[in-house]
């Protein structure tokens, strides 16, 4: 199972990559993203799984093919002119920070003394209110006011004439 | 590299959990420095912000701290719509003032 999910989110990820229409690539983060919430329900955690259907193959996809269906912009510009230098850099970049990240992760020893089955309880949304409650209530309104400003943030931004 | 380190990954142990999460943390950043567009960028983050995600509550599951992960997960979300209200509006303030979505077109500091 571990592993079908895995494929999925990779494959869907690798598509969006590679995609050159923007709708489309949009559609398969959204399959990369319905691959990570089997991950969470793996991970036994079925809140976090339904939450991530709905925030982000929900909400922050719709948003992003809305601003892309506004703007009209279903392909890659062509380019202005070949910036080989910069393409080349950040192909190189990202070769160079993956292969550190991967040594860095593989030779962990946080990574190696795992225990395989782990306690098979999962995570219930009643838990999870009373953590959430009991010690983090001022971290909860500070996300409310972080939403509300960044609500007025972005209607500001767009607004011609404030 | 021993052979139990793969047999852990491919039984969805937590270093399997982990490497997928680092796997996509380097699509979504090849996705960052090599596409132009703006929004397929911004597609990008958003994957580089589920591959924490994964890890978060990869290391939650298997190192006992189930509640405290999803908790903090919460907060990432909450965080993450933030971000992406603010990007999309600064995508289409550039738009308006450039008619483009190309980030190498968007070299200049003045309008």
């Amino acid at each position: 199972m571990f592993l079908i999910f895995a494929l999925i989110t990779l494959i869907g990820a690798l598509a969006m990559f590679r995609q050159r229409n923007l709708i489309a690539a949009g559609l398969c983060l959204v399959l990369s993203f319905i691959g990570v919430s089997g991950l969470f329900l793996l991970l036994s955690n079925p809140v976090a799984a339904a939450l991530q259907i709905i925030v982000y193959s929900g909400a922050i996809v719709v948003l992003v093919l809305f601003v892309i269906m506004l703007l009209n912009a279903h392909e890659e510009e062509p380019m202005e002119k070949r910036r080989l230098i910069q393409r080349w850099s950040g192909a190189g970049v990202v070769a160079i920070l993956g292969a550190g990240a991967f040594w860095v992760v593989a030779s962990s020893k946080a990574l190696h003394p795992t225990n395989v089955n782990p306690t098979i309880n999962p995570t219930t949304l009643g838990q999870l209110g009373t953590h959430l409650f009991r010690q983090h209530v001022v971290a909860f309104e500070a996300i409310g006011l972080l939403l509300l400003a960044s609500m007025v943030a972005a209607v500001a931004l767009v607004k011609r004439d404030l | 590299m021993t052979n139990s380190f793969w047999l852990d990954i491919v039984q969805g142990g937590l270093s399997g959990y982990i490497l997928l999460a680092f796997m996509l943390f380097v699509i979504g950043l090849a996705t960052v420095l090599i596409r132009r567009s703006l929004l397929m960028q911004f597609m990008g983050v958003e994957l580089m912000l589920n591959a924490a995600n994964v890890a978060l509550l990869a290391f939650g599951r298997f190192k006992n701290g189930d509640v405290e992960a999803t908790t903090f997960y919460l907060f990432i979300i909450a965080v993450a719509a933030c971000e992406a209200a603010v990007g999309l509006a600064l995508i289409v303030g550039l738009y308006r003032h450039r008619q483009t979505t190309d980030s190498d077109r968007a070299n200049d500091l003045r309008f």
